[in-house]
């Protein structure tokens, strides 16, 4: 399965391929690229539904991501993580500059 | 010596082959019955290894990267070969974080995923010959086996 984008507002929704590899988060860092360009862009959530799979080059994509929302005060969330990514996830330390966007849902709802 | 398997398989240095070199090799494998989780190791292991014959071995330039897997009872042995431009310092490369290319968002992890996610690793490189990965999977052993070849 490709990469999906959607936009709204200042948010950027990823969903992720299943297999993002080099050749993959290359493709998906130029699109992002192109809408960041194209929008103000505060928001970007990783949504790992459909992905079985990540290697390295996926963590230097969202770091990527990280580095150019961060001066503006923006964030980066991961979604639908499986355990199998979460290994992943966990290895590369990048649970310390991303937040699990469901954890988000629960805190707004505990607030509510 | 006794039960094993060979294969061997040459293919254009070029994003579109990685996954393909992925295919390849966890197709071969599943002759021993690997778990899923086994699997997916294997997958990002030599995704990881394919990537950096392309983006550091070759470059801007085409070249064949070449995967050598054997089956040996219950262990995968895989090389991943490049004829590129070598690494200078294998040590230096092989730290964590460490990356040449930190403009193409490179994370600098590869050598430790590929190190985290197999049972042995060894990278040999001869500057301006290429580079040879070596990677052993233990099935059965979980992670942190110390299993050694030979």
């Amino acid at each position: 399965m490709e990469y999906e984008l959607k936009l709204d507002q200042e948010w950027l929704w990823i969903g992720l391929p299943t297999e993002l590899d080099h050749f993959q988060a290359e493709q998906i860092r130029k699109a992002v690229k192109d809408k960041m360009q194209e929008r103000y862009i505060k928001y970007v959530i990783f949504d790992f539904e459909r992905t079985s799979l990540m290697d390295s080059s996926g963590i230097g994509l969202i770091a990527g991501r990280y580095r150019e929302l961060a001066v503006r005060g923006g964030q980066v969330y991961v979604s639908n993580v499986h355990d199998r990514m979460k290994k992943v996830l966990t290895l590369s330390g990048l649970y310390r500059i991303v937040t699990p966007w469901e954890q988000v849902m629960v805190s707004e709802s505990e607030n509510n | 010596m006794s039960n094993t398997n060979e294969m061997q398989v040459e293919f254009d240095g070029i994003g579109e082959n990685e996954g393909f070199a992925r295919v390849v090799v966890a197709a071969f494998v599943s002759q021993l019955n690997p778990t899923l989780e086994e699997l997916g190791d294997i997958k990002v292991a030599v995704s990881e290894a394919v990537t950096n014959a392309i983006i550091h071995g070759y470059e801007k330039t085409r070249g064949k990267v070449r995967i050598h897997a054997k089956l040996q009872e219950n262990r995968l042995i895989i090389q991943i070969m490049d004829s590129g431009k070598g690494i200078d310092d294998v040590e230096k490369a092989m730290e964590p974080l460490f990356t040449t290319k930190p403009e193409e968002e490179r994370s600098g992890m590869g050598f430790s995923f590929m190190e985290a996610f197999t049972d042995e690793l060894k990278v040999e490189s001869r500057p301006g010959e290429g580079t040879t990965v070596t990677m052993v999977k233990v099935m059965g052993a979980g992670n942190g086996s110390d299993d050694r070849i030979d």
